[in-house]
């Protein structure tokens, strides 16, 4: 489990981080969502003492990361696939890492066959595409066989096939009882892979959290209906006081009263139903939602 | 500390720039060498002469070897991967030890070999052309070959020491280059212009040379041979404690 507790980052005057406190939990993903510039980065940094945290402190397994003897063998984590020297082979990068925490370099080669490698392992990095870095990058954290696991944005710049098989990665481990922590901005990945998240905007938390429950709080619900009298059905939701908007002829969207509300009331004015659905908005919309008031930057609108 | 030496020695071997600097770390002085012992008169080179063109070139050696002291920790700057080193071990003293230990250990094997190669080929080309150098008729002069052998491992760590210091590259080289060359020079003048009295023997590199010098330290303007050692390890020690302490306090 990792405990991030109090933690305050500044730089100047600015509060990258403050007073950040959550929990992740073993066997299952994690998703660390924030706007750009909200922290999530600088959280991580301060997490592994890469950056100085002015407050607070965060526990691996009950351990500050410095008190960590061998830390990979405990703790996997890929800030950034661009942390290579380009004149290193991929292979050697994996050597020192692995010389570093007392690993054999049968690892090396074990890692880089599971990330699919091997044939280029002994390149330079710099002849590697973004997306093989990611992979190199996702090797060093494999290195160690870490129970805890911390990825950066792993999915940028990885292809569909590289995404999918970065989600299923994610996805095993964390069924075999890992704790991993990942942020992506790439929130229909997100959805799809993790059960839990931790929301955070301009470095404090919005929300921690399961992914249905951020949704059912902060997404979007409505019911389609779909009926060859729908007009009828209208008159009578809006009188009930509904918000009802038409798709179609004979489709329409309704905001305000559950399905079964609806069902009801269409029994009672006798109107045959083809579709009654209860609709759930996406991680994104109730994302953008959460996230209103603390965007860092925000774009003009598209003319 | 072992697993971190080994790391640190990887990280060592497999940068293309530091076998390069360290190939011409050695053929520098050793074509100037070469060159010498073909081309001048062979009685007009002993052993005392030779050992005085051995450790008048290998400067450069010493040089380029600051470079590759500085390189091995601003190029982790540079690169970012200075952020994986410290993830990977998160005590960075220990990470800062190792590598100021492979550093001089680096620097001083270059030099010696450096040293040994030259006075080697010098020494028989020399004497394959009726030339009379013996080793035995060197007298104190070879305490110049161990002195600059020392100076070599003082001013890699001193690059180590800027490098940690200064985390950039090309600034780190610039003042290990232009210390020496530029800066050492306008103090003293200006030192002196002030009124004080033998200025140069008090600045670092000055000091630091006179390793090399078996004859230093005879006048008042300059430390002896090892008193300017030792004074030039004192410097870089102080140069490497300040970096540390910035490395071990900053957000890598």
């Amino acid at each position: 489990m990792i405990a991030v507790q109090g933690l305050v980052k500044r730089f100047g005057s600015k509060f990258a981080v403050a007073n950040l406190s959550f929990e992740v939990q073993e066997g299952r993903v994690t998703g660390f969502l924030g706007p750009n510039g909200s922290g999530k980065s600088t959280t991580m940094r301060c997490m592994l003492g890469l950056d100085r945290a002015d407050a607070g402190q965060s526990f691996f397994g009950g351990r500050p990361y410095h008190e960590l003897e061998r830390p990979l063998h405990q703790v996997g984590a890929l800030l950034d696939a661009g942390y290579v020297h380009p004149g290193r082979s991929g292979r050697n990068h994996l050597r020192w890492l692995a010389a570093s925490n007392g690993l054999p370099t049968s690892r090396v080669d074990e890692a880089l066959a599971t990330v699919g490698l091997t044939d280029v392992g002994t390149k330079r990095v710099k002849t590697y595409s973004l997306g093989m870095k990611q992979r190199l990058g996702l090797a060093g954290v494999l290195l160690g066989d870490p129970h805890t696991i911390i990825l950066d944005e792993p999915a940028n710049g990885l292809d569909p096939e590289g995404i999918r098989w970065i989600r299923d990665v994610l996805v095993y481990l964390a069924s075999q009882g890992k704790t991993i922590l990942v942020s992506s901005h790439l929130l229909s990945e997100m959805a799809l892979m993790a059960t839990s998240l931790v929301v955070i905007g301009k470095g404090q938390l919005i929300e921690q959290c399961t992914v249905d429950e951020f949704v059912a709080r902060y997404g979007d619900h409505w019911v389609r209906v779909k009926s060859p009298r729908a007009t009828t059905l209208v008159d009578a939701l809006r009188a009930g006081g509904a918000t009802v908007q038409a798709v179609d002829e004979t489709t329409i969207e309704v905001h305000g009263p559950n399905a079964a509300e609806v069902g009801e009331l269409a029994a009672r004015y006798q109107v045959t139903l083809h579709e009654l659905s209860q609709q759930t908005g996406s991680l994104e919309d109730a994302f953008l939602k959460a996230t209103a008031g603390v965007q860092e930057y925000t774009a003009g609108g598209v003319r | 500390m072992i697993d971190t030496l080994r790391s640190e020695w990887i990280k060592l071997r497999t940068v293309r720039m530091n076998a390069v600097l360290a190939i011409i770390a050695i053929a520098f002085p050793l074509v100037i060498t070469v060159l010498t012992a073909v081309l001048i008169d062979s009685d007009e080179m002993n052993a005392r002469d030779l050992i005085g063109l051995v450790t008048g070139t290998s400067v450069i050696t010493g040089m380029l070897l600051g470079v590759i002291g500085a390189s091995g920790i601003t190029g982790e700057f540079g690169f970012n991967t200075i952020r994986p080193t410290f993830a990977a071990t998160p005590k960075r003293s220990r990470v800062l030890v190792a590598k100021a230990i492979l550093t001089v250990v680096v620097g001083v094997a270059v030099e010696a070999a450096m040293v040994a190669l030259c006075y080697g080929l010098g020494s028989t080309i020399l004497n394959g052309r009726g030339g009379d150098v013996v080793w035995s008729d060197a007298g104190n002069a070879k305490s110049a070959l161990v002195g600059i052998i020392c100076f070599a491992g003082i001013v890699s760590l001193l690059g180590f020491g800027l490098g940690m210091l200064i985390r950039s590259t090309p600034a780190a080289v610039a003042v290990l280059i232009l210390w020496p060359l530029v800066a050492e020079g306008l103090i003293g003048a200006l030192l002196a212009v002030a009124g004080v009295d033998e200025p140069f023997k008090w600045l670092p590199y000055n000091a630091g040379i006179n390793l090399g010098n078996p004859d230093a330290g005879q006048t008042s303007e300059s430390l002896g041979q090892v008193a300017g050692g030792l004074y030039f390890l004192a410097v870089t020690g102080v140069v490497c404690a300040v970096g540390a302490w910035s490395t071990m306090t900053r957000d890598a």
